[in-house]
């Protein structure tokens, strides 16, 4: 059983979906415990794989290994390294919260859940794969699910524009969920062209005998071919994670998706992104990662503070979140391109506290939208009242995401800002602590605009508070924010020396600067 | 027989177990008898528990310090979590648990109309608040001292937005937390270049003075946002939005004073940079000025009081910018007992008289005899009688910037002992004196209220003559003299309160034509207004440049592209066009330019 962990993260939830197949669409609870039953064995066993994991070793641990496509070198290799069980584990709980929060979907669930579950599976490999082409593989089978998932369940215009700006609005269906799904596919699937470009690049220069991403790790690649090879996989990887100016499928795409493909697409999916621009192609090309990393590292901040001013000025609440995202992966990118063990700390944290911070304000927007009927800021108000639970869990998402200390968010931060402070260009640090200022503002203006004053809406004065399953995924996710924002070295415990490692690895073939 | 720091371990953890029953437990916190038993278990243990680590440290002074790692990065131990005692932190946690102790015992009845589950709410908030505030307390080091810093900015927020349904104390929450927020990424960036330069987050770190200088401003921008100095004070006066128990805990006597506690705390960081040092001096001294003249026209109580804590929290940064911790921190300790003091004998005005206006008040020592008492007490401590608390304090932050020959700040902090009196005066006169204005019963408050009034009473009167006691758990030597310094403040507190009982003996009192024009002044809010343009024609301007950009530029990009693309495709469609004679058209053309290619070739 233990031998084969790693496989059943993966395949439990793909599992699942088959199983799906064979129960009739009226038996609607069954549909949903299944699909429950197989986030929550992804989960455990994710947990089982922690608690497996030698930490302070920092190695890659729990290998598998099968022949897949032994005449090109494809193998379906996996193994984690401590980002590896960090990621398994938020992949874990953000999809069993998005299960739970998604509960009371009415309109034709069991495909809904089906797509999901393959979408998770495809999550899982990414984390897992030592192939690159496996890699490859299951990141399009994360992404492009997006496409139906959207595109059928999503919602249109919720906030209409006004303005005579409204007739270009209506010339793309801007808001509409067909565009937002079309966006989001296209621009991604333009970031996986030229990902399969570096790939392909890489592949050959290697020698074209293997995909093993240890293997392609110990050659050496010409400087020029990373030079060129490098901003590819940058801005593919870069594209999912939101880097500026590739993030504008973000705000659309995730405030036209139901609640759990929000939850996922921006709790873990954008970390894919972020996950593979720094495995992939900094660790791949160290010495394009380290002649690149200035300009990641300014993009990132632009990141930051664009996306943060952006979300200050958003009427509608998702679109806040969004952009909140869009910010918040600033603070991943920025870490990245620090290139020192507490930013990369830092990052990879803030992939796992942005994630579940996100997730659980995602969940909340979704039940606000739910029985609102809006998103629409100016028609909320005073809902702490009737709702005290999703105020009180709001707040708790809310202070993380401006970096309160106590709360995931803040670690995370801090670590970035201090590895940026140490990089070659610390007006970073300085940019980025603005940056979470401006957070302060916009958070705390939505939260005072939604849940406090008075209730402007007498219908709103029977809206209920969250219920059953809704609970157990807020309270998952809001927990989470707290334990490790008390508590960091549950996370730190494991990143530490896998970074430590990785940078190790990549600064001495980059060549000291 | 427990350790020391498992005593401070106590006082810290007993609230926060409080905190988080009553906010994970719902059914607890529905039923008053539990929200208030839990949370005045957790305030009574972390008292007795303080006390103890006070008996403890007093035995030997010898410093303890119990801390676990809490954050690696880079194989190191970054940063460490746990316990200081000292003789700062040691006394400290007594003044905080026993303010908070009257504050939730003056809560129960201050707030019994209160619905019960709200009142739940209340109390997980308070005992957050204790455990946010003992933690900072407690700090090792710098880096768990903006954590508990942070922590109490948060909960400060959410008692000041209690009463969440009524917009100005939504909007004053919000305001104190982003004008705290604002000053606290001095306090971040302060701490990135001090890890950057030591290593850790000590405060007794060796510095270049350079770096010290630029460490300790950042730092003190921090304090001015915390301890509401000029110009980030805006958000104190707000804050009294908050129920008036809780402007009595966090908003006079320990979470404002917690800025005055960090440059205490950090004070051997403070003694590299003497120029930061010399501005802590000049700004406190002016904030006390300048607070102290817009206390003297305030027509609500609770904002009197407000701007008194602003005036007082000026002095006590005054008195340690010119050198002495130890004058600063007496202060902090004296003040904190007798303007929680006063709050909640306002407190108990306010809930007989049901307004916060001094107009509405008038004649209520007749019918309030105890809380009036109490309440003149507090005043007279305030403003530096001589025997009282408040004397004792002052006189050694001006016998210390007096020393220091810093003549500005030294003639600043006279006139505001004056302003002091005269102010309380003019409250006291105001609300105690003269007929009776509004109608109802008001009448002195019952147990729940009236024991802590008492019990803080005692603190406010005696404290000053334990001094030497106090400067002694940290090592130094304090006695009282006599001196002209001294003499010539209580002489100019006296005369503070006989001017205001020239002023405003009789009633309806007219108000002298300087004070109709600094009332004039104050009403026309310039710093608020300030900040209203920033934030307005600032901040939300850019937003909103920041948002067009993204949608008609950026995106506009991205979808001109798709438009792009759907056009070129539907021009590219029409070579379809479902004729026959057209593709052979095409096909015989492409025949001949192959045969023509070929026989160039």
């Amino acid at each position: 059983m233990n031998d084969h962990l790693l496989s059943i993260v993966v395949a439990a939830p793909s599992l699942a979906a088959f199983l799906l197949f064979l129960i009739p669409n009226r038996l609607r609870l069954l549909v949903r415990l299944t699909t429950l039953a197989g986030a929550v064995v992804s989960l455990v066993a994710a947990i089982q794989i922690a608690s497996l994991y030698e930490r302070t070793a920092g190695t890659f641990q729990l290998a598998e290994r099968y022949p897949f496509v032994p005449q090109l070198g494809i193998d379906l290799s996996f193994a984690v390294d401590g980002w590896g069980v960090a990621l398994l584990l938020l992949t874990g709980l953000i999809t069993v919260a998005g299960v739970l929060a998604s509960w009371r979907l009415a309109h034709r669930e069991k495909e809904f859940f089906i797509i999901l579950l393959v979408l998770v599976s495809g999550v899982f490999g990414v984390f897992v794969a030592q192939d690159l082409f496996i890699f490859f593989l299951f990141y399009e089978i994360a992404v492009l699910p997006m496409y139906l998932l959207i595109g059928i369940w999503g919602s249109s215009h919720a906030v209409v524009e006004g303005g005579p700006l409204k007739y270009v609005w209506r010339y793309f269906d801007i808001g509409g969920r067909e565009y937002a799904a079309m966006k989001l596919t296209l621009m991604l699937l333009a970031g996986s062209a030229l990902i399969l470009v570096g790939i392909l690049a890489i592949y050959r220069a290697a020698g074209g005998t293997t995909f093993d991403l240890h293997a392609l790790a110990a050659m050496h690649y010409d400087r020029s071919l990373q030079l060129w090879a490098f901003p590819l996989l940058w801005i593919g990887f870069g594209s999912l994670a939101g880097v500026f100016p590739f993030h504008t499928w973000s705000p659309d795409g995730h405030a036209s998706a139901p609640t759990a493909v929000s939850m996922l697409h921006a709790g873990v999916l954008m970390k894919l992104g972020a996950f593979g621009v720094m495995r992939i192609g900094m660790m791949l090309l160290p010495e394009g990662a380290r002649v690149w990393a200035p300009i990641m590292g300014c993009v990132a901040v632009i990141n930051i503070v664009y996306g943060a001013f952006s979300a200050t000025h958003q009427k509608d609440l998702k679109y806040i979140v969004a952009y909140s995202s869009v910010s918040h992966m600033g603070v991943v990118m920025l870490g990245a391109a620090a290139l020192n063990v507490d930013a990369w700390n830092g990052a990879v944290f803030q992939m796992v506290a942005h994630g579940v911070m996100t997730g659980l304000l995602f969940a909340l927007v979704g039940l606000v939208y739910e029985r609102t009927h809006t998103r629409d800021l100016a028609k909320m108000g005073g809902l702490a009242r009737v709702m005290p639970g999703v105020a009180a869990f709001f707040t708790i998402a809310g202070l993380s995401s401006l970096g309160l200390p106590g709360t995931a968010g803040f670690v995370a931060e801090f670590l970035v800002f201090i590895g940026a402070w140490k990089s070659a260009n610390p007006w970073w640090a300085v940019a980025g602590v603005i940056g979470a200022f401006i957070t302060a503002v916009y958070v705390l203006a939505a939260v005072r605009r939604i849940f406090w004053g008075p209730i402007n809406d007498s219908h709103h004065l029977e809206l209920l508070d969250a219920n059953g399953t809704e609970w157990g995924a807020l309270w998952m996710l809001g927990a989470a924010i707290i334990v490790v924002g008390f508590w960091p070295r549950l996370v730190t415990d494991f990143l530490d020396p896998t970074t430590t490692a990785h940078l190790h690895a990549l600064l001495n073939a980059a060549g000291q600067p | 027989m427990m350790s020391t720091a498992s005593w401070a371990l106590m006082a810290l953890f007993a609230p926060a177990a409080a905190a988080l029953i009553l906010a994970v437990v719902a059914p607890l916190r529905r039923r008053l008898i539990f929200s208030v038993g839990i949370s005045l278990l957790g305030v009574i243990t972390s008292l007795a528990s303080a006390i103890m680590v006070v008996v403890g440290y007093a035995a030997n002074l010898v410093p303890v310090e119990l801390t676990v790692p809490w954050l690696t990065s880079a194989g190191r131990p970054f940063l460490d979590a746990g316990v200081h005692i000292d003789g700062i932190s040691a006394p400290m946690l007594v003044v905080v648990a026993f303010v908070a102790l009257c504050v939730q015992i003056f809560s129960i009845g201050y707030l019994d109309d209160e619905k019960a589950p709200s009142l739940g709410r209340y109390f997980a908030y308070q005992s957050l608040f204790l455990f946010s505030m003992q933690l900072l307390v407690l700090a090792p080091n710098l880096m768990q001292l903006f954590f508990g810093w942070e922590m109490v900015g948060a909960t400060s927020y959410l008692l000041i937005g209690y009463w969440y349904a009524k917009p100005s104390a939504a909007r004053a929450a919000v305001k104190a937390f982003w004008i705290t927020k604002l000053a606290d990424m001095g306090l971040l960036m302060g701490l990135i270049l001090l890890v950057q330069n030591t290593g850790g987050f000590s405060w007794t770190a060796h510095l270049e003075p350079g770096i010290a200088t630029a460490i300790t401003l950042l730092l003190f921008v921090a304090v001015m946002g915390k301890s509401a100095q000029f110009p980030l004070h805006i958000w104190l006066p707000d804050a009294m939005e908050g129920p008036t128990p809780v402007s009595a805990l966090l908003h006079a006597a320990t979470m404002v004073a917690a800025g005055v506690f960090l440059v205490v705390r950090a004070d051997p960081l403070f003694a590299q940079a003497p120029d930061t040092r010399m501005f802590m001096a000049y700004l406190g001294a002016g904030s006390a000025l300048f607070a102290g003249l817009l206390a003297l026209v305030q027509t609500d109580l609770k904002r009197v009081l407000a701007y008194s804590t602003c005036s007082q929290l000026g002095y006590m940064l005054a008195g340690i910018g010119a050198g002495s911790a130890t004058a600063g921190f007496f202060h902090l300790t004296t003040h904190a007992f007798f303007k929680a003091l006063l709050f909640l004998a306002a407190g108990a005005i306010i809930h007989a008289v049901g307004s916060n206006e001094l107009s509405r008040m008038g004649g209520l020592a007749k019918k309030m005899p105890m809380t009036a008492f109490v309440f003149i007490l507090g005043s007279l401590s305030l403003a530096g009688v001589p025997g009282l608390a408040g004397f004792f304090s002052k006189d050694l932050i001006l016998e210390t910037v007096v020393e220091q020959q810093l003549w500005l700040p030294a003639v600043a902090l006279m006139l505001t002992a004056f302003l002091t009196a005269l102010y309380m005066g003019r409250v006291i006169l105001l609300a105690f004196f003269g007929p009776r204005v509004s109608e109802g019963h008001p009448h002195d408050p019952h147990f729940a209220m009236a024991l802590p009034l008492l019990l803080l009473a005692i603190p406010s009167l005696a404290v000053g003559y334990f001094g030497h006691w106090i400067a002694g758990l940290s090592g130094n030597e304090y006695s009282f003299h006599i001196t002209t310094t001294g003499i010539v403040a209580s002489s100019l507190g006296l005369a503070g309160f006989g001017f205001s009982w020239v002023i405003w003996r009789k009633h309806p009192a007219e108000e002298p034509a300087p004070m109709r024009a600094l009332a004039a002044f104050a009403k026309r809010a310039w710093v608020d207004n300030a900040y209203r343009f920033i934030y307005r024609r600032g901040l939300l301007l850019v937003a909103s440049w920041a948002a067009w950009v993204d949608r008609y530029i950026v995106d506009a990009l991205i979808n001109a592209c798709g438009a792009l693309f759907i056009g070129g495709a539907g021009r590219a469609r029409r070579i379809q066009t479902g004729n026959v004679r057209d593709y052979l058209f095409a096909v015989s053309l492409g025949a001949l330019c192959l045969t023509a290619w070929g026989l160039w070739r």
